[in-house]
């Protein structure tokens, strides 16, 4: 069995999706419909790729969407206030990296379980989130929808920003050190330990990383239209984990590959509008998001069984 | 300990700063608003026990009071009847989980992550998002605000649970069992114990007190909505860790979850009840909650730390011979 098992899975299960689609509703590639669909899931892969990151060192963070929301709340409130959108996207960045921050030092600096800390901070961030806003939305200036390049070419820049992020991640993370430190401590901390690098501190850099990740994320999807949902992001973590499991990264850690992630990702996003086509109704969304997270962790399971590595 | 304290020092405050915050009526009112969350909170205890959690519990209740309504308003049984099968259905919920966790050996975190989004998503493909139930006979809904004995039936039904899962936990095998299992599930399967089964019983038991609690709920708020039950999981595992549950299992009690659904459920009132915060009340103590279980975790690892270098030093004049610590 090939290396690339489980994601060449994936792949298949995604171009058996996407020739049934061509069949019975070649509509479903009508090019601007397919195109604001693609750009609109620019966001939530970004999320992944640091959720997978996070999960490949054996933890997890149910709290991206609240980061993503508060991100979201501050650079629109940035650039509603006049601040170019050059200067409000790094600071989103950092604002997201901070919180992020919180999370990595209370999991590795406290040794705290991340489901836990994740779920105080995600709720923690929503109602504060909400508390701030009141539901409010903020109205965003000229020239920030699509960076003031018109839609199609927008949506473009988007897609090829995602594209460029998911290349150089998948690189750096196989690649780079601080790529390999992660998959050492998500097999075994310990070991990692032993062989000199510090866990505390990848663990805590993964945590950041996502965090900046979501930071970016709200900026990508603010771009995208005229006004800042302080509500956008809820659910987002769940989408995130479902595309990171989806895509081959193990729940316990040391296993995955982020083209994998970007593929589980594809395959997510094709569900349901593929439902929406075949006549299901939308309101299946959650329950399917549920079974497919637990359908691909019990195929691992077998496929792990099998001896198969 | 110092949750009694933090707990006496909420109704000091509150009963100077809010409005009719010690009536009895007041009173009457937490305990009814918390049946809920004590409910959940005390069957999340021996989950947490065992080194594991329970992420699913909120869906499942909103799950189970979907079916109820759909039970009694669409098909027309008595609500005993449809309680009868909506405790059932939380049971089967619960042993969905179980099974995964124990027979799969799959992590409890992701599998009750993956149930807390099925079941809220069939939740909301039974109501297509937008249906609720709230065709009940009088004679149900007087349940959820009626008393009994001069105390809220709600209480009574927390009063039995409480008991139940207390001598389980305190005064049998089962939780001496949970105990070890969370203390160390290696040890416990060498010494021989059905540590799969006790487990699964840990899940399953969930799964039907959130069904009970489901009907309840369903009994006080007069219909049923797929939304049900939204964040429950955290403010029961809030309370179990804020009343001394270790969140890595093995130790925890009862009686101090019990304090700690008090001292959420006190909060939340008692914040409804300032003037001048009144409106956004419950925005404020969902950030104060959140606040609250970062502080009481932070809290036991702190105090972890403190009393391991305590027993390190007073051990530290005894001849160290292998020192490679």
């Amino acid at each position: 069995m090939s290396r690339y098992f489980r994601e060449l899975s994936v792949a298949a299960v995604l171009a058996l999706m996407l020739s049934a689609l061509a069949v019975f509703a070649p509509s479903f590639f009508s090019p601007a419909p397919l195109l604001s669909r693609l750009a609109a899931e620019v966001p939530a892969l970004v999320v992944a790729l640091g959720m997978a990151a996070v999960m490949i060192g054996r933890q997890i963070d149910i709290s991206v969407g609240s980061i993503f929301g508060l991100t979201a709340v501050l650079s629109g409130t940035l650039l509603a206030n006049q601040v170019p959108l050059p200067l409000a996207v790094p600071l989103a960045i950092l604002a997201g990296a901070l919180f992020g921050s919180i999370n990595g030092w209370l999991v590795s600096g406290l040794g705290l379980p991340s489901i836990v800390v994740t779920l105080a901070t995600m709720v923690t961030g929503r109602e504060l989130l909400s508390l701030w806003q009141q539901g409010r939305f903020i109205s965003l200036p000229d020239g920030v929808q699509w960076f003031r390049l018109g839609q199609t070419t927008g949506q473009w820049t988007l897609i090829a920003v995602a594209l460029l992020l998911v290349a150089l991640l998948a690189w750096a993370s196989r690649r780079l050190a601080a790529g390999r430190f992660v998959y050492a401590v998500g097999s075994d901390p310990e070991a990692a330990r032993l062989a000199g690098i510090r866990p505390g501190a990848v663990t805590f850099g993964s945590f950041v990383l996502l965090g900046a990740l979501a930071g970016f994320a709200a900026v990508l999807n603010l771009v995208q239209s005229p006004q800042v949902d302080p509500r956008a992001g809820g659910g987002l973590e769940l989408k995130a984990i479902a595309a990171a499991v989806i895509g081959g990264v193990a729940v316990t850690g040391g296993r995955g590959r982020l083209w994998g992630v970007f593929l589980g990702l594809l395959l997510l996003t094709t569900i349901n509008p593929a439902l929406t086509y075949l006549r299901v109704e939308a309101y299946w969304e959650k329950a399917i998001q549920g079974t497919v997270i637990l359908l691909a962790v019990v195929a691992d399971r077998f496929q792990g069984k099998g001896g198969a590595k | 300990m110092i949750l009694a304290a933090f707990l006496v020092a909420e109704f000091i405050l509150f009963s100077a700063t809010g409005r009719n915050f010690l009536q009895a009526d007041n009173l009457a009112n937490i305990v009814r608003h918390s049946t809920e969350i004590g409910l959940l909170a005390l069957v999340m205890m021996p989950v947490i026990l065992t080194g594991g959690i329970d992420l699913s519990v909120g869906s499942l209740l909103g799950l189970c009071a979907v079916l109820f309504g759909k039970m009694v308003q669409d098909a027309g049984l008595s609500p005993l009847v449809a309680g009868g099968i909506t405790l059932l259905i939380g049971g089967v919920g619960g042993g969905f989980n179980a099974l995964l966790i124990t027979r799969l050996r799959l992590p409890p975190l992701i599998v009750t992550l993956g149930t807390f989004s099925l079941f809220r998503g069939l939740a909301e493909a039974i109501t297509k998002g937008t249906a609720t139930y709230s065709k009940f006979p009088e004679s149900f809904l007087a349940v959820g605000s009626a008393t009994f004995l001069g105390l809220p039936t709600q209480a009574w039904v927390l009063v039995v649970i409480a008991s139940a899962i207390w001598l389980l936990v305190h005064r049998t095998t089962f939780g001496r069992t949970w105990r070890s299992i969370g203390f160390s599930p290696e040890g416990a399967r060498y010494a021989g114990l059905p540590v799969e089964r006790r487990i699964a019983l840990a899940y399953v038991m969930a799964g039907l007190v959130a069904a009970l609690a489901a009907i309840i709920l369903t009994a006080r708020v007069t219909q049923a909505r797929a939304d049900a039950g939204t964040g429950y999981e955290l403010l029961a595992i809030t309370a179990v860790v804020l009343g001394g549950t270790s969140i890595f299992g093995g130790t925890g009690s009862v009686h101090g979850t019990l304090l700690g659904v008090a001292a959420i459920a006190v909060l939340n009132n008692g914040l409804s009840r300032i003037p001048s915060i009144m409106g956004v009340s419950r925005e404020l103590s969902g950030v104060l909650t959140g606040a609250l279980l970062i502080a009481a975790l932070a809290g036991g690892v702190m105090m972890k730390f403190l009393s391991g270098r305590r027993a390190r030093r007073q051990t530290s004049h005894i001849p160290n011979t292998s020192s490679n610590a």
